[in-house]
């Protein structure tokens, strides 16, 4: 470690840290926009300058390295003469877009002109006129005028995607970012780019004009549609929608964690949040009927509690079937072994998964689905039924989401269905074929419940819900564990559980998976 | 869409190419090559250079954007490049500039209808010694006064016919 | 008579081919480095005559060599920077038309030293006519055995390519000129690191002003001491002075470090034209701040200007008389940094182009005397806070102007 001093008081870094890194580690804020912890230093905004005792000229903190005995001052009266010197450059041809920039709020420019207390303008010239709607590919729209040239998704497009589709034209006042006439950007991490740039230059059409940042906000949670287990933040705006059955999910940003998706997140994951606030099953049917009213959940598990305890009574488990999937998390697959496989001795349980996808090569995995290691993890694997040997096998049949219809024809399914006495989906997104079911159970998916899920590296990932359950949802576990009371067997284990923290230990002294980090 | 190439023009482009480790470095000179040939860089021209040295076409449009003396436009036969730095100004560059632009009704960055004259004013051409100076296409003129202007522009019509 | 280091010869015609070079001793310091000589005394030779760069920088030309890595186990790369483009210069163009294989010599010598086997001459893309000129003259020395392999039957080889640029003055400036050799926009790099460590490629280069390797094979072939005894001991030897704008002679004059301004202008190139007062001079190219008709009693060398608030630069003298209003000079300095600024940095890419626009107001009649606080203000922000030295050139002859031309400035401006 390396000893130096900032801002007068002693501190201390590992070797081969800047001065930026080092002073935000100790809590200090130094402004920067070219600057991205993803890639080598760039040194062209010229915002981080800092004092540095001893040298005459002000250093870049952003590639300047922590020396022993070095002594760093950010916000001595030079270093913020110069700040509010080069933020006047900035907006020196910087268009006043804030009432209409979706940017406004979590602005760069906006943020440093408040705290380092600009004064009147005196640009007295005219601005340069720009291109303010430039496609650059997908959802993105550039804005030249807005550009601040920190060129952050020029060397995103060079480093990380190796892409290239964004280049720098011209030079002096004129530079302007661009793509190549017939090559915009394609690939499957374009909301990155909005996400890197520091100022409202580059905007996803995605949030374009939909609300204001301030109003959102910001839940930590994990990507549920590969087996990457992408950290996210999920932002929404609770209270009423200002539009009557809008969403309140408006936008999913990547979350730091450097073994897992470093800054990135792909777009199937950030565009993927759609589901939640669309097409959810948020009322419990049976029959076809919306059971309404608090003691609904009690009636059916009681229902269903009692059909398998009669099947049990018969000896007749053998025919139950149940059809999981490995988006359930650690601790409800670990009910559905422990429930199914061993107090039940059902046999007859298959996970249904998505349909696999080509790998990006980079975050994206073939399994569309976050917890295939966990499920691995507690003795259940990927295994579709035999649906025409099954159909007619079964007097009742769970089955988790509706994954069976990538894998099948619905005919094939319903076919099945149709021969299986008592039918109970569990799902958090509305059916097409709700009357081919006899219960249709609302779930909560990962962004409103608590669990785990095992990456494909073998990294045991929690997450907290963002939102309360929409409707009458609940988490699979939650009904899981309702059912299993209901059914009265191994009832000593089950009484000991009430509430998730619960199962979770009992599934670390099974199947010990690591410590979880929420 | 690609610019066809001369089989003369790939051989240039080749060789030069080959006089680096890293074919990308061989990028000005290649475009010069290109310049030479077409009058210009016309915008499929990029898309070739890149393919023979192996960069993506961004970078060529970088190149050709970045530095002044490509030209991404068709010029007239006879390029005139008007110095306006600081010693060809106070050698009267500028009174010789405004005879050209009357003479020839031409704005810098104009080119003559019949194609035949393009005027540009470039910064210092390193020849201050015989200021006041301009180039034409590639040949510098110094020592110029408005006789030997208009001797030039004959000259060049002539060279022309 | 005035003690030459490298015009002794250019009124010989014959002089730019290899056969007129080496008749007057050319390729002799050569001869002599790689055969009687070690790399390093030759290093120390060049080290000891104290050799300043001559392209504007000043830098030790023999402290720079001495940062280049013995073993690097990577190719290093030489390249002689031929892009002069600072505005008022003109005396590279004047060495590689008169003698080229000066440079060559030179850069041979300087690969020598630092075992270098691969130049690269990063010429200016506008000197078409001295790029074929010195291709040639690589040509010569390639048949004559002085550059490829076995040069002079030893096991020293040297490749060297002529390589055109394509209109950028900031391609003048090294790193921004090794990003140009390697095909792309000229934009200079962070420093550190260096190019000794980090250079073309990558790899360590060394990157010298074609005067100053043309002065090598000199101090070679007749030792420090010998051109120490010109000059300066903080700033020896001669420079070519270039000397143009409204004086009677305009031209290269090579002169020792020391002598005056005064005496440059008006014993050497002739004073001014008939009937005019001298109203300002820019001593080293149009980065240098500007200095008045009182100030021309200054020994031209790197430390005497500095110390007065300009600069030696290129040595490129511009002269100014009465007749030429300061604004009309204003407004070329400002336009041209705006047209060269690489737009990389924010001070100077905004910078340069609101000073121009100011200034350009200004031209048009309506310029206001708080204009003038503004452009003072504006260049004293770019100063010191970009990332390559170009902002301090676009910033200090501004502040200067500003400055010393103040009352003639506000009486142009109409409030």
């Amino acid at each position: 470690m390396v000893k130096f001093f900032l801002d007068g008081k002693p501190a201390e870094a590992a070797e081969g840290t800047t001065l930026l890194q080092a002073a935000a580690q100790a809590g200090v804020r130094i402004p920067h926009f070219c600057h991205h912890p993803a890639f080598p230093p760039e040194g062209s905004c010229r915002l981080c300058l800092v004092e540095i005792e001893g040298l005459p000229k002000l250093e870049l903190s952003c590639s300047t390295v922590v020396r022993e005995g070095l002594k760093v001052w950010t916000e001595t009266d030079k270093v913020l003469e110069a700040r509010r010197s080069v933020l006047e450059f900035f907006l020196s041809d910087h268009p006043l877009d804030c009432p209409i920039c979706d940017k406004a709020g979590e602005c760069g420019l906006q943020d440093y002109f408040r705290e380092y207390g600009l004064s009147q303008s005196v640009f007295d010239e005219s601005k340069e006129k720009r291109g303010k709607k430039v496609p650059i590919g997908k959802n993105l729209l550039l804005d030249r005028e807005r550009c601040v040239l920190c060129t952050r998704c020029v060397r995103f497009g060079r480093q990380v995607t190796r892409t290239e589709e964004l280049g720098v034209f011209q030079r002096g006042l004129k530079t302007e970012i661009g793509i190549y006439d017939d090559t915009p950007v394609s690939h499957n991490y374009s909301g990155c780019l909005a996400e890197v740039c520091p100022v409202g230059a580059i905007t996803d059409t995605d949030f374009r004009f939909k609300t204001r940042a301030w109003f959102l906000e910001k839940a930590a949670s994990i990507c549920p549609w590969c087996g990457r287990g992408c950290n996210i933040t999920i932002e929404h705006a609770p209270g009423f929608p200002r539009v009557p059955g809008s969403r309140r999910i408006y936008r999913i940003k990547a979350r730091y964690h450097p073994d897992v998706n470093g800054h990135w997140i792909c777009d199937v994951g950030r565009y993927g949040y759609f589901h939640l606030d669309a097409d959810r099953q948020d009322v419990i049917l049976a029959k076809g009927k919306i059971l309404e009213g608090p003691s609904s959940w009690e009636a059916v598990i009681r229902f269903l509690g009692a059909r398998i305890a009669g099947l049990r009574a018969d000896k007749a488990l053998s025919r139950v079937g149940v059809v999981a999937s490995s988006q359930l998390s650690n601790e409800e697959l670990f009910l559905v072994r422990r429930l199914f496989l061993e107090d039940l001795d059902i046999r007859k349980i298959f996970l249904a998964d998505p349909q696999e996808g080509t790998p990006d090569g980079f975050l994206l995995t073939a399994e569309r689905t976050p917890n295939r290691k966990g499920a691995a993890e507690v003795g259940l694997k990927f295994g579709l039924p035999d649906l025409k040997s099954l159909a007619g096998e079964l007097d009742l049949v769970f089955m988790f989401g509706l994954n069976l219809f990538d894998h099948f024809r619905g005919e094939d399914i319903r076919i099945f269905l149709s021969k299986t006495a008592t039918k109970v989906l569990l799902t958090s997104q509305a059916p097409a074929a709700s009357e081919a079911f006899d219960f249709v159970l609302p779930t909560a998916p990962a962004a409103e419940k608590s669990g785990s899920f095992v990456n494909i590296e073998g990294k045991v990932q929690g997450f907290a819900p963002v939102r309360p359950a929409c409707g009458q949802a609940l988490a699979e576990w939650d009904i899981l564990l309702r059912l299993a009371k209901a059914v009265g067997v191994n009832a000593a284990f089950y009484s000991g559980l009430n509430g998730l923290d619960d199962i979770r230990q009992a599934l670390d002294r099974e199947f010990p998976l690591q410590t979880l980090k929420a | 869409m690609k610019a066809e190439f001369s089989p003369g023009l790939l051989a240039a482009i080749r060789e030069v190419a080959g006089r680096y480790p890293k074919p990308q470095a061989a990028l000005l000179p290649v475009l010069h090559l290109v310049q030479k040939e077409f009058g210009h860089i016309p915008p499929e021209g990029e898309r070739t250079v890149a393919g023979l040295l192996g960069v993506n076409p961004i970078r060529v449009r970088e190149a050709t954007t970045f530095y002044s003396m490509f030209r991404r436009r068709p010029m007239g036969r006879y390029h005139l490049q008007v110095c306006v730095n600081l010693t060809c100004t106070l050698l009267e560059s500028r009174t010789l500039l405004g005879y050209l632009q009357d003479g020839l009704g031409l704005r810098p960055g104009d080119t003559t209808p019949d194609g035949l004259f393009s005027l540009s004013t470039v910064e210092c051409l390193g020849a201050c010694e015989q200021a006041p100076c301009l180039m034409v296409n590639e040949e510098l003129i110094g020592n110029l006064d408005r006789e030997k202007l208009e001797a030039l522009l004959s000259r060049l019509r002539t060279d022309h016919d | 008579m005035i003690d030459t280091v490298l015009t002794e010869n250019y009124g010989m015609e014959s002089l730019k081919t290899i056969e007129g070079y080496l008749k007057c001793g050319g390729y002799k310091a050569a001869a002599k480095a790689l055969r009687d000589m070690t790399p390093a005394q030759v290093l120390d030779e060049v080290k000891k005559a104290g050799l300043r760069g001559r392209g504007g920088a000043g830098f030790p030309a023999g402290l720079k060599w001495g940062f280049v890595p013995q073993n690097s186990g990577t190719p290093k790369y030489l390249c002689v920077n031929a892009d002069e483009g600072e505005p008022g210069t003109f005396k590279d163009r004047f060495i590689i038309n008169h003698n080229p294989h000066s440079i060559i010599e030179g850069a041979l010598l300087a690969a020598y030293a630092t075992d270098i086997h691969t130049a690269y001459v990063y010429i200016r893309g506008e000197y078409e006519f001295e790029a074929r000129l010195l291709e040639r003259a690589v040509q010569e020395a390639l048949t004559h055995g002085y550059l490829g392999r076995s040069i002079l039957g030893t096991a020293f080889s040297l490749d060297m390519t002529v390589h055109r640029g394509a209109g950028s003055y900031i391609c003048g400036e090294e790193t921004a000129l090794l990003e140009s050799l390697e095909g792309k926009r000229g934009q200079p790099r962070l420093k550190p690191p260096f190019p000794a460590a980090v250079g073309l490629f990558g790899c360590p280069t060394v990157i010298n002003n074609v005067e100053t390797l043309a002065l090598v094979p000199a101090i070679v072939l007749n030792g420090s001491e010998w051109f120490r005894r010109r000059g300066l001991p903080q700033d020896p030897g001669t420079r070519l002075f270039g000397v143009s704008g409204q004086v009677a002679k305009p031209g290269i004059y090579e002169l020792p470090l020391g002598t005056s301004l005064r005496e440059v202008i008006f014993e050497h190139a002739g004073g001014l034209k008939v009937g005019r007062i001298l109203k300002a001079v820019i001593p080293g190219g149009l980065s240098a701040p500007v200095l008045t008709p009182d100030e021309i009693d200054i020994s031209l060398d790197s430390d005497s200007l500095a110390k007065a608030g300009s600069m030696l630069g290129s040595a490129a003298v511009m002269v100014i008389d009465q007749t030429t209003p300061i604004l009309s000079v204003l407004k070329i300095v400002t336009e041209f940094f705006a047209n060269e600024s690489c737009g990389q940095c924010t001070p100077c890419r905004l910078g340069t182009g609101w000073m121009d626009k100011i200034v350009d107001r200004l031209a048009q009649g309506q310029g206001r005397r708080r204009d003038l606080d503004t452009l003072d203000r504006l260049a004293g922000g770019i100063k010191g806070r970009t990332l390559c030295p170009m902002g301090d050139a676009a910033a200090l002859p501004v502040l200067s102007l500003v400055n010393k031309f103040r009352g003639e400035l506000e009486e142009a401006c109409r409030e």
